[in-house]
């Protein structure tokens, strides 16, 4: 019989664990028993917030400041977690950030902004992450369907992913050897604020994306819960995948979704 | 306005924008400043990490120009302690 905190004893960094998805994932992992470390680029508060609601929860978490963009911030995020932990056994790589842009609108700053957090980033944590797994790990991406699909506006996001996806499945066979396990998950759209950036001019009443053929929008839980899958053991013959969470929407974007079907017989 | 926040964020906002010298007036915007979405976000992580206080992006709502933004870190400091 599975333990009720298959996680516990095991200790997890959360980039971007203050707010948004990031934050569900850090309470997931929490209510399933690890101790949580909090990353946070600007929001001080909100990741307060959320030490406190893990520690409710009946774990140590913990918060630190760090701007991933900034390899001595990562280098430093790195070290206090080596100097107040001596290990770590599971790193989510959910920080994310981009500007809103075409294109042709995409200068190099923006370009270089949303490839260094979204997908450098990952890189310079597993570098550091590694050694910490002394005893094996599990590392878990969050991507998006914006590196395989091409959304107005998604440009540096989206290029930025389908890197940090390609990242994925290379560290998942270097880092085998050691027993640590690496995959990445992509949401569709996520009912969440930073999608409001992304669709502010957009009629997202009438989207499919909204509804999904499984008859409802993809919420944080739902990744939450892949996320907690791919760090537990049952998943440890899943290495380099990408797990994709959409309501099926991605198949077949035109499609009605499964209430409206229901209802017409 | 406090001639040292003032300068700080002067000089701050210039290092984002690559000006190798920038003043404005109390009048002046971001937009007259030519300052776009990503210069501001990477302004505001540069201010907070300066002063170690958190800027509220609901509370810049309200801020019309460089002079109340300066007026609402000296704020935050203030509420600091």
């Amino acid at each position: 019989m599975q333990s009720a905190k298959p996680l516990k004893g095991r200790i997890a960094l959360v980039t971007g664990g203050s707010r948004g998805i990031g934050r569900v994932i850090a309470l997931r992992l929490a209510a399933e028993g690890a101790d949580v470390i909090i990353n946070y680029l600007r929001r001080k508060s909100a990741a307060e917030e959320t030490v406190r609601e893990a520690r409710e929860l009946g774990v140590a978490a913990h918060a630190i400041k760090a701007n991933l963009a900034e390899p001595d911030r990562i280098e430093a995020m790195f070290d206090e977690i080596e100097a107040s932990f001596g290990r770590l056994d599971i790193l989510i790589n959910n920080a994310a950030s981009g500007v809103a842009r075409t294109a042709l609108e995409l200068d190099d700053r923006g370009w270089d902004w949303a490839m260094d957090i979204n997908a450098r980033a990952f890189l310079l944590c597993a570098r550091r992450a590694a050694p910490l797994m002394k005893e094996g790990g599990k590392m878990v991406a969050i991507s998006s369907l914006g590196s395989r699909l091409a959304w107005p506006i998604y440009t540096a996001v989206g290029v930025s992913k389908a890197a940090l996806e390609a990242l994925v499945r290379y560290l998942a066979i270097e880092l085998a050897p050691r027993g640590i396990s690496v995959n990445g998950v992509a949401p569709g759209a996520v009912e969440s604020e930073a999608l409001k950036l992304y669709t502010a001019d957009q009629d997202m009443a009438q989207s499919s994306w909204q509804t999904t053929p499984a008859g409802r929008m993809v919420r944080a839980e739902d990744i939450a819960a892949v996320v907690a899958f791919l760090c537990s053991e049952q998943a440890d013959m899943i290495r380099g995948q990408i797990i994709v969470i959409d309501g099926g929407v991605s198949l077949a974007p035109g499609s009605p979704p499964a209430a409206d079907r229901d209802q017409g017989g | 306005m406090s001639v040292e926040v003032e300068e700080t964020v002067k000089k701050i906002i210039a290092r984002i924008l690559r000006k190798s010298d920038l003043d404005f007036s109390p009048t002046a915007t971001f937009k007259d400043l030519e300052a776009d979405s990503l210069d501001i976000v990477q302004i505001l992580i540069a201010i907070e990490d300066a002063y170690d206080i958190e800027i509220q992006d609901e509370a810049l709502e309200g801020v019309s120009n460089m002079g109340d933004f300066i007026d609402h870190i000296e704020r935050r400091i203030a509420e600091k302690g």
